[in-house]
């Protein structure tokens, strides 16, 4: 548990340094920021009223500054250097250090004041994705308001009306902005016991985004409609996603945003869960639809909640399964089949080091650890206890255990199997297949014959 | 009656004449002596005289022991003046112009004539004899000057044969570039081929398996038959060069099997030649400049010459002694010359002064573009270095580091081992191109140093102009 005091001392951030004049920032609440991509603990809210904060996958909640019972906050957007796995980095556009910026959490009812300070190159605005709110604060740049321009601090101001998962994110130059990585999440937590939203135990909340950057290089092309080739959450690719770690019997609920150019289908293992809520709100409870897998459209917000009943590593993930893959090659040949032998010794022959690959699929890639291009994730990562796990990109893993501490988000590490309870390898002997012997022909069996085909069957 | 008269004088003159006339052999001593001068402070290496059997199996003993190794360029313009045929008949025809000169400024030889007459009649006998020996009077008087045309007849014989050296040694040097440009290039053709080839094959099991389409396998295999064309052109053009490289050293069947070019050209020198020191190096060394003004000086002394016999083309002074039977002897002197009545040799004169213009204009174009030759080849020869060095310092490290950068790709599975190959064909490719920009420049260097000596005319124009000094003189009578 920490407050917002611990929070500020205790892990790494920065105060921004001054692109805006010290004397305009001194009314402004202090600019809090981040450059590390650990999963934080929930920010226990130390003013105003209580509620049970969420946890953001790979990311932390903005702490606000009470003044005279308005929230205030305060985002800055600005060019950042996120990692998105050990190995590989991006350079983005986020809030407050990272991309996606902090969730901003409030409570039904809230009036908020939100100070945004443009430190980009280029003018921003910041949409409320999903709030009811006076139409000049919407933040659509040139239709509800003038841009924010670079240097410039704007101040929106609304209140918090309705409880739910919402997102925040540029409408200014908005393909840019977003492709470069900005966005956010917001969570309006109900005012006291609402009927359609239940309390639980765990609460998590992720976006989705999507990057085209090159091998070798660190900026993705804002320009790519469809040929991405690394997806994230919260811009982090597997395996730099922190897990999901829960305590046995734990109500868990988890809330997914999607601002990436297509649908995402989103998957757990072994569980269905309900869907409880959209952008627009908690669904009626006679219409909560289970699911094992829910389809988060582009735009659209999701909550899905579930007991927490089974112990186990539970894989959950897009189930594109090309979203599961960090960067590979889009028209690389298939060599599955081929018959390679000779060819192997004649190409090292002109070309030293290289290795015929994939004719016998790709699972051998992980195993091999080969030189890749600077600054560039290998296409399956991720080793388990069993062996490699051959993923990337949209997959993290739910953990269970029953002695996960309440209030502990850390990993437990590995689920040890109960005895009897795991696949295992068949070292007996295998009964004698029997051939099933074919029918006898039978002069009274039909004989089919294609229309206007006149051959003869002997 | 029997007795042979002795002409009259002593034999002291005609000694002395003889004398005056020269030694075929001391001129072309003198040729060779300044052959190899000229040929050792140019180009350190000594033509050799090839003139006995003897001479010609240790030159070819030693031509033998040469070829165990691979044959160096300066190895290569060694024998190309020492031992092929060829240049050996250049220097044989050098000798054979040298004695041509020589003999066009020796006099006319006395003539004796001797004539025994019979009368027999009745009775009577007369015997008549008649000795006369006729001289050239006016080769004689003319002596002193056709000695000193021939002179400068033989000096520009020797500028003659060391430009048909500077010829013959650029020649073998960009002959010897080209053959071993040739066979590192078809090395590399090879390369292609082979990256090719390995594309082609995997294409073809591609599509056995079901993978690739037909189209996209007859693709690769026309990649693959581009470069095996290219490949069969490389290696023929290999042959031709090599074979040129062998004519001009004048191999026969053994040595030319036995014959190895190095594998690589010689590197690029660290720093080009200056620009300044090869402008500056003096006009007036120049072969053919000096070529031009030795003509121009030759017409201009042949004037004087020509001047004199274009109104008496010949002057003979005969002296006789006839004796007769029964009659004392008779002695005179005859004195024959033609008269300038139909020819007065106006057209001569027309002709020498119009030759002696041309001779001055041709001085003055040889100097004139002496210093534009320089500036060409010079340029030639920078940017042929330009060139090289930057296909040794930039592309072809370029082209490696993008190779290890699709490795690099392959390997993370993001291209797949088509474009690999392809990238590894193109990768040779502009090596290709970096071996072909250092013999271009190997071909500039030999030619900028020919440039700085002087352009080789041809040896052909000297016969015509030896012919022209017996003419000069006009026909002995």
């Amino acid at each position: 548990m920490t407050n917002r005091r611990q929070f500020l001392t205790g892990a790494g951030l920065a105060m921004a340094a001054a692109s805006v004049s010290p004397v305009a920032l001194a009314r402004l609440p202090e600019l809090v920021s981040r450059d590390r991509p650990d999963t934080m603990p929930p920010l226990i809210p130390d003013s105003g009223q209580t509620y049970n904060p969420v946890v953001t996958l790979n990311g932390w909640t903005l702490p606000w500054r009470m003044n005279q019972g308005v929230k205030e906050f305060h985002l800055v957007a600005e060019p950042v250097v996120r990692e998105i796995a050990p190995g590989m980095k991006a350079r983005l556009w986020g809030y407050n250090g990272q991309s996606p910026g902090p969730t901003i959490e409030v409570v039904e009812g809230d009036r908020v004041r939100l100070f945004v300070t443009n430190r980009l190159p280029e003018h921003t605005t910041i949409h409320w994705h999903g709030q009811r709110l006076p139409n000049g604060m919407d933040g659509v740049g040139g239709l509800t308001q003038p841009h924010i321009k670079p240097g410039q601090t704007y101040v929106y101001e609304f209140v918090a009306r309705r409880p739910g998962t919402f997102m925040y994110h540029p409408h200014a130059d908005e393909m840019t902005q977003a492709a470069m990585g900005m966005m956010g999440m917001w969570i309006t937590h109900p005012k006291g016991r609402h009927p359609l939203i239940d309390s639980v135990e765990r609460d998590f909340c992720f976006l989705t985004n999507a990057f085209d950057i090159e091998p070798g290089s660190a900026t993705p092309r804002t320009m790519t409609m469809l040929d991405f080739n690394l997806w994230t959450l919260n811009s982090r690719a597997f395996p730099g996603i922190d897990s999901l770690n829960v305590r046995k019997g734990d109500r868990v609920r988890i809330r997914v945003g999607n601002l990436t150019m297509t649908n995402h289908p989103f998957h757990l293992h072994g569980y269905e869960f309900i869907v409880t809520g959209t952008g627009g709100g908690p669904t009626p409870k006679a219409a909560r639809c289970p699911e094992v897998t829910v389809d988060v459209a582009v735009g659209q917000m999701v909550q899905m909640e579930f007991l927490a009943d089974e112990e186990g590593d539970w894989a959950f993930h897009c189930h594109k399964s090309h979203h599961t893959m960090n960067p590979m090659g889009h028209d690389v040949p298939n060599m599955i089949g081929v018959d390679t032998r000779g060819l192997a010794e004649k190409i090292s022959g002109l070309i030293p080091d290289a290795m015929i690959m994939g004719d016998k699929g790709m699972a051998d890639m992980q195993g091999m650890e080969m030189p890749l291009p600077d600054n560039t994730l290998p296409m399956m990562m991720g080793q388990g206890p069993y062996g490699p796990l051959e993923m990337g990109g949209m997959f993290t893993v739910l953990k269970v255990r029953r002695d996960q501490k309440a209030g502990d988000y850390s990993d437990p590490g590995w689920y040890a199997q109960p005895a009897g309870s795991m696949a295992y390898e068949w070292t007996g002997e295998a009964p004698a297949t029997e051939r099933q012997p074919g029918p006898d022909s039978d002069p009274q069996t039909m004989q089919v014959r294609k229309p206007g085909a006149q051959m003869e069957h002997h | 009656m029997n007795q042979t008269p002795v002409p009259g004088g002593s034999l002291v003159p005609i000694a002395l004449l003889w004398l005056l006339s020269g030694c075929a052999s001391t001129a072309i001593d003198e040729q060779r002596a300044a052959l190899g001068q000229f040929s050792t402070a140019q180009f350190s290496v000594k033509p050799a005289w090839l003139n006995s059997e003897i001479d010609r199996q240790q030159a070819r003993a030693w031509v033998d022991a040469l070829l165990q190794q691979p044959l160096a360029e300066d190895g290569a313009v060694r024998i190309a003046l020492a031992y092929s045929p060829a240049y050996q008949a250049l220097l044989a025809d050098q000798a054979a112009a040298s004695a041509r000169i020589t003999q066009s400024a020796r006099l006319p030889n006395p003539v004796f004539a001797f004539e025994r007459l019979l009368r027999e009649g009745s009775g009577s006998r007369e015997l008549e004899i008649n000795r006369s020996l006729t001289l050239a009077l006016l080769d004689l008087l003319t002596l002193p000057r056709t000695l000193q045309l021939a002179d400068l007849r033989q000096r520009q014989l020797q500028l003659q044969t060391a430009a048909e050296l500077l010829r013959t040694v650029t020649e073998v040097r960009q002959v010897w570039v080209q053959a071993v440009a040739a066979r590192q290039r078809q090395e590399y053709f090879k390369q292609v081929m082979d990256a090719a080839e390995a594309s082609a094959e995997l294409a073809r099991r591609m599509e056995a398996a079901g993978n690739f389409s037909r189209l996209q396998r007859a693709r690769e295999q026309a990649f693959y038959g581009d470069a095996q064309s290219q490949q069969v052109r490389a290696r023929l053009n290999a042959d031709t060069t090599r074979e040129e490289l062998v004519r001009k050293l004048g191999l026969d069947d053994p040595q030319q099997q036995a014959l190895k070019l190095p594998d690589h050209l010689p590197a690029l020198p660290a720093i080009p030649q200056e620009q300044s020191k090869v402008l500056q190096a003096a006009i007036n060394d120049r072969l053919d400049v000096q070529l031009a003004r030795a003509e121009l000086n030759h017409i201009a002394k042949s004037q004087g010459l020509v001047t004199v016999t274009s109104y008496v083309n010949g002057l003979q002074l005969k002296g006789e002694r006839n004796s007769a039977t029964g009659r004392p002897v008779q002695k005179g002197y005859e004195l024959e010359f033609p008269l300038p009545l139909f020819d007065w040799g106006d057209a001569r004169r027309e002709e020498v002064h119009a030759r002696y213009l041309a001779a001055l204009n041709r001085t003055a174009e040889v100097g004139v573009n002496a210093r534009s030759q320089t500036r060409q080849a010079y340029a030639a020869y920078h940017t042929a270095y330009e060139l090289a060095r930057h296909y040794q310092d930039e592309i072809v490290p370029l082209r490696k580091a993008i190779a290890e950068e699709m490795l690099l790709k392959y390997n993370g599975m993001l291209i797949g081992v088509f474009e690999l190959l392809a990238d590894a064909r193109d990768q040779v490719g502009s090596v290709i191109g970096a071996l072909d920009a250092q013999r271009d420049f190997w071909l500039a260097d030999a030619a900028l140093h020919a440039s700085l000596l002087g352009q080789p005319p041809s040896l052909a124009g000297m016969e015509a102009q030896a012919m022209s000094v017996a003419a000069d003189r006009g026909a002995a009578h």
